[in-house]
């Protein structure tokens, strides 16, 4: 039950060839991601996205706790994916997988190591107290590129998430309610964003966000994490057939055109949102911390 | 009183589906059913001739723990008894049910986890409703709190729930039998009779089973009455399925 | 049917919607079943049949059956007689094992299970090669193993037509309620020109791409759809896709038939196969 279902040679055949077309099954271009929606639940931080038929759902929390001992000045922030039966069927419950770990890598380097979030401002007290964040990815239908679809939706998340507001007087840790003091906003300090290529037919093909099937058909992955200014915090070549050296550089370019337009797309989505909620008003921030 | 949302075969992937949205407690659930299908390690169960139930509990921005466990061993043993586990295609075979907290908040460790069971319940019915497992009948199931005045109180929140001296959850067949009852805190038996009896009004007050399948069922159910619920959901499922032929 | 009657798991089939044919026993389709009920009134019949999923109750009075039609994105479970397109996992001895379903247990098709087999003239089939088979047998009991073939036993032909192994072409998923349906749509009469359960979306592309070529077409019950176009030459790979994004978009969406008209002049102008 651990692994999905193995494409037959009749399709694995077609889609090798069809790409030699410069086709697609969804007839989309190689350089064109499936249809993005995002949207967000009630509380801040809880984004759902869809892209294609791949659907998932991140939330965000934030709790005080004690800063690590080496370092001090640093808030924590965790990214945590779990894939379960929900998304798949062929991934089993409470029981860790291959596409797991490699996905957990590709977002906490893209996202994580890169310091999109800066822990430094989630410190509250030296030594004593700081915010951890994290991150919690639900998948709740995989149709192939988990990473980059994951890597938007944590990124919007942080964006859209506020946590409360929180000060020291007289050496004691005071958090303000959401009805005391407007919640805050985390510090990001650049927006990277991963952008998953697959190779096919001795990398003459390129394609950008695979499906399923795509995937299951590829011959070597490469996944280039990139902001909007075009700096590269990640590169890998992780697994399968070598991809030529001028390809990452094409490559990178295509990626970064990728990030700006996902970018775009994510800051209006989030703009619509937090103007939708000023319009709703005070009364509904105030029934929301009275949920809490 | 707003009743509680939900829909079917939302998930594409999954073999049935439903979401689910409680507005009393704020928890907004997620569930999936995949069956039947092969479960590698437990093939020869204790029971070979029928099919092995499985429950996952997913919290939505915590690591699962022993609460969820406990809720999954509840959830389990209830849906044990309504799945026909021998008919055709299921013995020896796995149904497993998987249950995401999408939405509200998270229950803390240690915190009681009744609150949250119905709507747990109510998910999981539906999303095996969604890929047809075969059921012997459908349930519905409510939290009732009862004060320190010993009044019992419906549609309890998660503070609600808190201040509460004792929480009931009841869950009712179709057939009126209980199902489930999980009790928690203080109270004497005369109060568990009360809270039972205004529990299965509440799950009751409802379209009758049987006596009412030859009526198209239209405005009677309101959303508070649970299983009358369970009923318009899945038929706005149908007719949206089946709408080539419905229509024609 | 102008007001379907929808029941729930544990709701009583009422007895005046079961057709009424008394020459011969009434046959139980899926999620219909049959409760003996020991009754204190020796009047009323003793037995009740009651639903065990939900779903809209069908009846059919020439074969007298009586079935429940669930959701469509349910899971597929062999039925004897369903026709299946299945993937061949590896071989044995005796058999080819075959996948039906992904994460089920596999099915058994002989090695000698195709249209004038003999020990030296039987198929080589590998792993990932497609079968288009019939379920005939399921077996009794738990652990049962589903047993599939490629042949008519009593005939020798590969019948109905087109069984046996499939080469070329690609495979699209979709849910095992809209296979079928267009089962049921494509096996009758084909030249209807009206809608069968509410589609058209088959002859309108048999008609748009005829002069290209047409294609082949096999449904497999267990939610998978066979195209291939070779016929279609240059064009193959686009028509294929062009099919195959059809059928899906009409699963998806639930198309009504005006809709699937559409879809149709869309995708094909899309993929630029028509002007």
């Amino acid at each position: 039950m651990s692994k999905e279902a193995p494409l037959s040679v009749s399709e694995r055949q077609f889609i090798l060839e069809a790409l030699r077309q410069d086709a697609r099954l969804d007839g989309r271009g190689p350089d064109q991601f499936r249809p993005l929606s995002i949207t967000f639940g009630e509380e801040y931080g809880h984004v759902k996205l869809q892209l294609g038929k791949t659907s998932l759902v991140v939330r965000i929390s934030a709790e005080v706790t004690q800063p690590r001992d080496d370092r001090p000045f640093d808030g924590l922030f965790q990214i945590n994916l779990e894939l379960s039966a929900m998304g798949s069927p062929a991934w089993e419950n409470g029981r860790s997988n291959d596409l797991e770990a490699y996905a957990t890598h590709v977002l906490d380097s893209v996202v994580r190591r890169s310091n999109a979030l800066d822990t430094e401002s989630l410190c509250i007290l030296k030594g004593v107290s700081c915010w951890s964040i994290r991150a919690d990815v639900h998948v709740l239908d995989f149709d192939g590129n988990l990473t980059d679809a994951a890597c938007i939706a944590i990124m919007t998340g942080l964006q859209h998430f506020r946590r409360p507001d929180a000060v020291v007087k007289d050496g004691q840790v005071i958090v303000y309610g959401v009805e005391e003091r407007v919640p805050v906003a985390l510090n990001i300090t650049h927006k990277p964003l991963s952008v998953t290529f697959n190779s096919y037919n001795d990398g003459k093909n390129i394609i950008v966000d695979a499906t399923l099937k795509e995937e299951q058909a590829s011959e070597g992955e490469l996944v280039i994490g990139i902001n909007n200014g075009g700096d590269v915090c990640f590169v890998s070549k992780f697994s399968g057939a070598p991809v030529d050296a001028m390809e990452v550089v094409v490559k990178s370019n295509v990626a970064l055109e990728k990030v700006k337009d996902i970018n775009t797309k994510m800051e209006k989505a989030m703009q619509a949102d937090l103007a939708k909620r000023a319009k709703k008003g005070m009364a509904d921030l105030s029934r929301a911390e009275n949920d809490r | 009183m707003v009743g509680p949302t939900a829909s079917l075969s939302t998930l594409n992937r999954a073999d049935g589906s439903a979401s689910y949205k409680c507005p009393a407690t704020g928890y907004d659930v997620l569930g999936a059913v995949n069956g039947p299908i092969e479960l590698p390690a437990r093939r020869d169960a204790l029971k070979p001739e029928d099919a092995t139930v499985e429950v996952f509990v997913k919290p939505g921005n915590t690591t699962a723990g022993v609460g969820e466990r406990y809720v999954e061993g509840i959830l389990r043993s209830v849906l044990g008894k309504v799945i026909l586990g021998r008919e055709r295609g299921f013995p020896r075979r796995g149904v497993v049910i998987t249950l995401a907290i999408v939405g509200g908040d998270a229950v803390e460790r240690g915190d009681s986890y009744l609150t949250i069971l119905p709507a747990l319940l109510h998910t999981s019915l539906l999303a095996l409703l969604s890929a047809a497992v075969p059921l012997s009948m459908t349930f519905s199931a409510t939290l009732l709190g009862v004060t320190k005045s010993g009044e019992i109180m419906p549609d309890l929140s998660a503070a609600d729930a808190k201040t509460a001296v004792s929480r009931h959850v009841l869950a009712f067949s179709s057939k009126n039998h209980l199902l489930l009852n999980e009790s928690e805190g203080r109270f004497d038996f005369n109060t568990w009779e009360q809270v039972r009896e205004r529990a299965l009004s509440i799950c009751q007050e409802l379209t009758m089973p049987g006596s009412d399948g030859d009526v198209a069922m239209g405005d009677e159910s309101d959303g508070s009455k649970v299983d009358g619920f369970v009923r318009e959901t899945v038929e706005d499922r149908l007719r949206r399925d089946y709408t080539w032929k419905i229509d024609s | 049917m102008s007001t379907p009657l929808i029941l729930l798991p544990g709701d009583e089939v009422p007895s005046n919607h079961l057709p009424s044919t008394k020459s011969n026993p009434l046959k139980l389709g899926s999620g219909v079943r049959l409760l003996s009920q020991p009754s204190t009134n020796s009047a009323a019949s003793s037995h009740v049949l009651t639903a065990s999923q939900a779903g809209i109750l069908t009846t059919d009075a020439k074969r007298n059956t009586v079935s429940l039609q669930s959701f469509s994105n349910r899971r597929y479970i062999p039925t004897t007689n369903d026709l299946i397109i299945a993937q061949i996992h590896h071989s044995s001895i005796d058999y080819f094992h075959c996948i039906v379903t992904p994460h089920t247990a596999q099915a058994l098709l002989g090695q000698l299970s195709f249209e004038g087999a003999t020990k030296k003239t039987r198929p080589m089939l590998n792993r990932g090669d497609l079968v288009y088979a019939r379920v005939s047998s399921v077996g009794l009991g738990a652990g049962a193993e589903v047993e599939i073939t490629c042949v008519n036993p009593a005939t020798g032909k590969a019948e109905p037509g087109g069984l046996g192994p499939l080469t070329g072409g690609m495979v699209f998923d979709i849910s095992t309620g809209f296979a079928a349906r267009l089962i049921r749509a494509s096996s009758s009469s084909a030249d209807h020109g009206d809608a069968i359960d509410g589609l058209v979306v088959l002859s309108e592309l048999g008609k748009k791409l005829e002069s290209s070529g047409g294609f082949e077409i096999a449904v497999g019950r267990n939610g998978k759809v066979w195209v291939d176009c070779s016929a279609a030459g240059d064009t193959a790979i686009k028509s294929t896709i062009a099919i195959g994004r059809c059928l899906q978009s009409t699963d998806d969406n639930n198309l009504n038939t005006t809709d699937q008209k559409k879809l149709v002049t869309k995708v094909l102008r899309e993929m630029k196969l028509s002007s």
